[in-house]
């Protein structure tokens, strides 16, 4: 790994301003990060932890506010989660392994817009909005929107402070993904559905990134790239069998 | 550009002069000579090189060594007996080359402390991210129940 | 810690008693050279080829020399001031220290940075630029042939195997080896068979990922060196060495502690040709540790591709038998040649057939160099034949259990090499089989979208011949006992298997024994830590040497008047007037062995055979071609169980490697030969998440009379049958037979649209 420097600031607007400076980073759980340093593919001069930012706090009351520096493991661990989301445990009990879900954070799991990862879909399924603070000030936009493509956000500068979702009630949801090698390996597809008025379906992995469908029809005009796990033509198969299954799941949901 | 670092280690207050760079199995093998942590796959993946870093499991090799600042870690080093854990691994013969032993005895201990009696669904899905290449999955189920067997003797 | 008393009566064989190195391993504190440092140590990182194959035209180091902290970066160049000739290799000298003109596949050596910070060392790798006039490449076996991209102008067949001689200076061919055994009249058998059957069968690419990725040590002073190695072959390591440097054996020192993992990765000459070479040059002491995703750069298992044709008579017996198999073995030759000949005579199968001919071929290609891993060419012999055999059982209506009970090769009968078959228990491994798997039970494979199948296979091998071992056992003035010998416990438990054996002849608990690690300076010859030899040749030795104690004891009691059951430690007060002195026991095993002739036959090919079989019950999600493991059954024949927990596992963790050989892993390429998946992110190996539902290991009772206490080896056997047993299940699930390996869900998808 090339040699950094690390800062730590004790509020959210020195961070921005740390932010600022070229090619700085935030560093939030560090799994993402750590990874892509090791392997040469980013060599930032200066990483910004935002651990001291007091974003860790997950509050309920109606909706699910959880701060952006809120680990995996104390949103798996929360019994409001577990009451009133339970589709974010079952989900997350299946996401990476224990270790990572011990540092990796929420936000950290959203900004890093990898499309192989579970919790974007989930959320924007569920209908999640993320509040985001830059230097021009705050906004509040939904998950899905953070999107541009492949390892793309469309972060202005811009850290993500909360997340922040509508109480599920007793809508069916459900996250089904499916690997074609061992087990524990990323997703060859991702499927996420909440059942309500508006049903919200949105297919991962395949995809560049999280991509709502109205329903199977939408599949055939999906744009998917074979890769090692899975040619496009038995990648779009799978998003019509896991969609199939996504919903059964979702209708047999219990809360 | 190196920096004091302050914490606990294994029960004891240490320091170390550490690079901003420098992953914590590192330190503790160059400042601490503790060789039970290991970097095998570089990725986290593996779980050779876990720790214990304020009572919850990471990744040590991809853990900034600058981020322990006030942090209690614990190794496998630590402890001057052979726990429940570590006598039900030998019983059961739950390691051939003993690389990645470490490792699933430290997530051992921290499983069986959130679920005292895991049945072999929850033991898999815990360890799901630590690999053994010798692959004595099977032995290692065994070994948890045992120890968990032994704790609740205790 | 219990002290055991060191006399006892309970026999030490057959015991399972708890590895002895227990305690370092569950306490962290077990030592292997990836923890090794030591002072004023330099870093090597190494930087690698590009290309596939090419011309070396110019290659940059100025700017990773000016890095700062930076301690020197080396090529070819400084390698052959130190050694003119740095090429090296088992049965080729092919491979050079660091590329020298030519660079034959993508992550081949081409300089090393070194650094007393590794970070810098990396840092610096990326400052080193190089410009290569590519040349045409070749990656396929059977193309390599009779490709115009030739690997190798000549070749540089080794002195280490006498029937490799006529290969030197051959000129323009990618065929490094050609085994060929002849039978019998096959063409004239299949004219006059019922049926002939004829398929192809290939197998992928993989890596061993030993969990300790490949490392080694070098310190040197002006006249001798210490390699500290994770290797299987320490003696072969200084034998390679001392050549190398045109020094006496007695001038290279190689130690290996414990090995966190093997699997054959870790053999002949990996880094030590290397750090040695660094360490003469910078009279500093020299580390360098691979990746994770280095090693897959470094050695790796042969792909292959298996045409198999056989002629069956009217009641079902194969009468013919033709096998023609290419190994693909990257472009430096390793043990290849050994994988091509020594498994090769296996190709047709268990199976009593009088005629038969086998071509097998070793190729050089433009990929990372292929070696021995785990099974050493078997498992892709049997995943041909035993699929084979199954098309052939199905075609013909008959059972597949029956079919191979028909034709299974019995005690006494002439395997294909016309060595006659002994204490190989074929016949009781698959009867176990078909036991637990109730085949006889017909099993329901459902209607909906997942259906349920099952498959069985079976295997065997020849262990590797000649090959010898030596042993040491001392008995100190107190009775205590140090047994020494070069085998490298890797996991298999050799360390305690040879202090059971020793304990055994000494009625001693093994518990009390010490075993000495790997120290050429002090433990005697060893072939190597491979193909499951060790404990029936080091056994032997060590069994051998222990005798030799006690006698030399026994003699001792006599000389000093002493009574027969007079206990050790009175010997030696009698003899040197205190608690001091010891005796030392040798000795030495090699097998008998013929040479196979023009024809590769021979009456005496190998000491032991082993037999290893899988049963398979899984499910098939029609939908997406997922497969899921109910039930794996592993049964083998490994002699007289001298740890029959220890054995257990072994038989346990063959197969489950060997289900991530058949089922996830594949080192998949690009056009230009760069290797896509290089790390565990993208090269999945199996987790506890797949394991199957069930799993049943046993060992049948037998005895290898010729083994110590009547065992031999078990640490391959596990990985025999487990591929085609789960390629005969699919196709008993769904219909759909696939022919190579992996077998990943979207290839019975495929067959299945």
């Amino acid at each position: 790994m090339s040699p950094f420097e690390l800062a730590a600031p004790s509020s959210i607007a020195e961070a921005i301003a740390l932010l600022e400076e070229e090619g700085a980073r935030p560093l939030s759980g560090g799994t993402a990060l750590m990874l892509m340093m090791k392997a040469g593919v980013l060599r930032p001069p200066r990483l910004v932890s935002l651990r001291n930012l007091g974003l860790g706090k997950i509050e309920t009351g109606g909706s699910l506010r959880i701060g952006a520096m809120t680990t995996l493991s104390a949103l798996e661990r929360s019994p409001e989660v577990r009451n009133g989301w339970p589709v974010i445990v079952r989900t997350l009990r299946r996401l990476s392994n224990v270790r990572v879900r011990n540092v990796a954070t929420v936000g950290g799991a959203l900004a890093h817009a990898d499309p192989h990862m579970d919790l974007p879909p989930l959320l924007s399924a569920l209908g999640a909005r993320v509040k985001l603070v830059g230097k021009g000030g705050e906004r509040t936009i939904p998950v899905e929107a953070l999107y541009a493509g492949y390892l793309e956000t469309t972060l202005r500068n811009e850290l993500i402070t909360h997340v922040e979702i509508p109480p599920l009630g007793k809508r069916g949801a459900a996250y089904l993904k499916c690997t074609t090698r061992s087990a524990d390996d990323w997703p060859a597809v991702g499927v996420a559905v909440v059942l309500g008025d508006d049903t919200r379906i949105f297919v991962s992995a395949a995809t560049d990134r999280p991509t709502r469908i109205a329903g199977e029809a939408a599949i055939a005009g999906l744009k998917i790239e074979g890769d090692l796990h899975g040619s496009a033509e038995y990648k779009k198969h799978l998003v019509r069998v896991y969609l199939r299954r996504a919903i059964d799941e979702a209708r047999n949901a219990v809360h | 550009m190196r920096r004091e670092v302050q914490f606990q280690l294994n029960g004891r207050d240490v320091s170390a002069q550490v690079a901003p760079h420098e992953s914590l199995v590192e330190v503790l093998r160059e400042s601490f000579g503790l060789y039970g942590a290991r970097e095998s796959c570089g990725q986290g993946m593996c779980g050779c090189c876990t720790l214990v870093v304020n009572g919850t499991a990471v990744s040590g090799c991809l853990y900034l060594a600058t981020l322990a600042e006030g942090a209690r870690v614990d190794t496998i080093e630590g402890g001057t007996e052979l726990d429940a854990v570590q006598q039900a691994f030998i019983e059961s013969g739950a390691f051939q080359c003993g690389f990645c032993t470490p490792g699933f005895i430290l997530m051992t201990r921290q499983l069986l402390d959130e679920q005292p009696d895991p049945d072999d669904e929850a033991i898999k899905h815990y360890l799901s991210g630590n690999l053994c290449r010798c692959a004595a999955y099977p032995e290692i189920i065994e070994a948890v129940k045992l120890a968990a067997r032994k704790r609740r003797k205790a | 810690m219990k002290r055991a008393t060191q006399s006892t009566e309970t026999p030490q064989v057959g015991r399972s008693v708890p590895r002895l190195e227990s305690w370092l391993k569950v306490s962290g504190r077990a030592e292997y050279v990836h923890n090794l440092r030591l002072p004023g140590m330099l870093y090597g990182k190494i930087f690698r080829s590009s290309v596939a194959h090419g011309r070396i035209k110019r290659l940059d180091v100025a700017a990773a020399q000016a890095l700062a902290g930076v301690y020197r970066v080396v090529t070819s160049k400084e390698v052959r001031e130190v050694i003119p000739d740095p090429y090296y290799g088992p049965a080729f000298h092919d491979q050079p220290i660091l590329a020298i003109d030519k660079v034959r596949y993508v992550g081949e050596p081409v300089a090393v940075v070194l650094a007393s910070d590794p970070h810098v060392a990396e840092e610096a790798v990326h400052l080193i630029t190089a410009e290569y006039e590519e040349l045409p490449a070749v990656y396929d076996e059977v193309e390599a042939v009779t490709s115009k991209a030739i690997v190798h102008e000549v070749l540089r067949p080794a002195g280490t195997f006498p029937d490799l001689k006529h290969l030197k200076d051959r000129k323009n061919t990618n065929v490094a080896l050609e085994f060929r055994l002849r039978r019998g009249n096959p063409e004239k058998a299949f004219q006059d068979a019922h049926r002939v059957f004829e398929h192809r069968f290939s197998t992928q690419q993989v890596m061993h990922t030993p969990l300790e990725p490949l490392v080694s040590v070098a310190e040197s002073t002006e006249s001798s060196l210490t390699i500290h190695t994770a290797s299987q072959s320490p003696s072969f390591v200084r034998i390679e060495i001392a050549r190398l440097l045109g020094w006496p054996e007695n001038k290279v020192r190689v130690r290996v502690p414990f090995l966190g993992g093997g699997f054959g990765a870790k053999l002949y000459i990996k880094l030590e040709a290397l750090v040695s070479v660094l360490s003469l040059i910078t009279k500093k002491p020299v580390k360098i540790s691979l990746t994770m995703e280095e090693q897959f750069f470094t050695i790796t298992k042969h792909a292959s591709t298996f045409r198999i044709k056989s002629g069956v008579s009217k009641d079902g017996k194969i009468t013919a038998r033709e096998c023609e198999v290419w190994w693909n073995g990257g472009a430096y030759a390793d043990i290849g040649p050994r994988v091509t000949q020594k498994s090769g005579f296996t190709a047709p199968g268990p199976y009593d057939i009088e005629h038969v001919a086998v071509d097998s071929y070793a190729l050089y290609t433009n990929l990372p160099p292929a070696g021995a891993l785990r099974g050493f060419g078997i498992p892709q012999l049997v995943w041909a034949y035993e699929g084979h055999t199954d098309l052939m059982a199905r075609e013909l209506g008959i059972d597949p259990i029956e079919f191979r009970r028909r034709n299974l090769l019995r005690e006494g009968r002439p395997q294909a090499t016309g060595t006659v078959m002994k204490d190989a228990a074929l016949e009781k491994v698959l009867e176990r089989l078909e036991t637990l798997m109730d085949w006889r039970t017909p099993l329901n494979r459902g209607t909906g979208t997942v259906k349920k199948g099952r498959g069985i296979a079976i295997g065997f091998k020849a262990c590797v011949s000649p090959t010898t071992s030596l042993a040491a056992v001392n008995v100190n003035a107190d009775g205590s006992c140090i047994v020494y010998c070069s085998t490298a416990d890797m996991g298999q438990g050799s360390d305690t298997a040879m202090a059971q054996i020793a304990g055994e002849v000494l009625h001693m608990a093994a518990e009390a024994i010490t075993v000495v690690h790997s120290d050429t300076d002090v433990t005697p010859y060893d072939m190597a830590t491979l193909g499951s030899r060790s404990l029936f040749h080091m056994g032997n030795a060590v069994k051998l040497a222990a005798e030799d104690a006690l006698n030399k004891l026994n003699v001792l009691r006599k000389e000093l008047g002493l009574p027969a059951d007079c206990p050790i430690p009175d010997i030696f007060k009698k003899k040197y007037g205190m608690q001091a002195g010891n005796v030392s026991g040798t000795g030495s095993y090699i097998p008998s062995y013929k040479s196979p002739d023009a024809n590769g036959l021979t009456d005496n090919a190998t000491p032991f055979w082993m037999v290893g079989a899988s049963g398979v019950e899984l499910e098939v999600d029609t939908e997406t071609g997922k497969v899921g493991l109910t039930r794996l059954v592993n049964v083998a024949d490994v002699g007289t169980p001298i740890n029959p927990k220890i054995v257990e596992t072994q038989i346990s963790g063959a197969a489950i490697m060997q289900l991530g050989f058949t089922l996830h892993e594949k080192m998949v390429f690009d056009s230009q030969g760069q290797l896509r998946n290089a790390s565990f992110a993208e090269y999945k190996i199996p987790g506890m998440l797949d394991l199957p539902a069930s799993m049943v290991n046993e060992a049948v009772v037998a005895e290898q009379k010729s083994g110590p206490f009547g065992g031999k080896g078990v640490g391959e056997s596990g990985t025999f049958g487990v591929s085609p047993a789960i390629a005969n299940a699919i196709h008993d699930a769904v219909g759909v037979r696939l022919t190579s390996l992996p077998l990943n869900p979207e290839s019975i998808w495929e067959k299945l649209k």
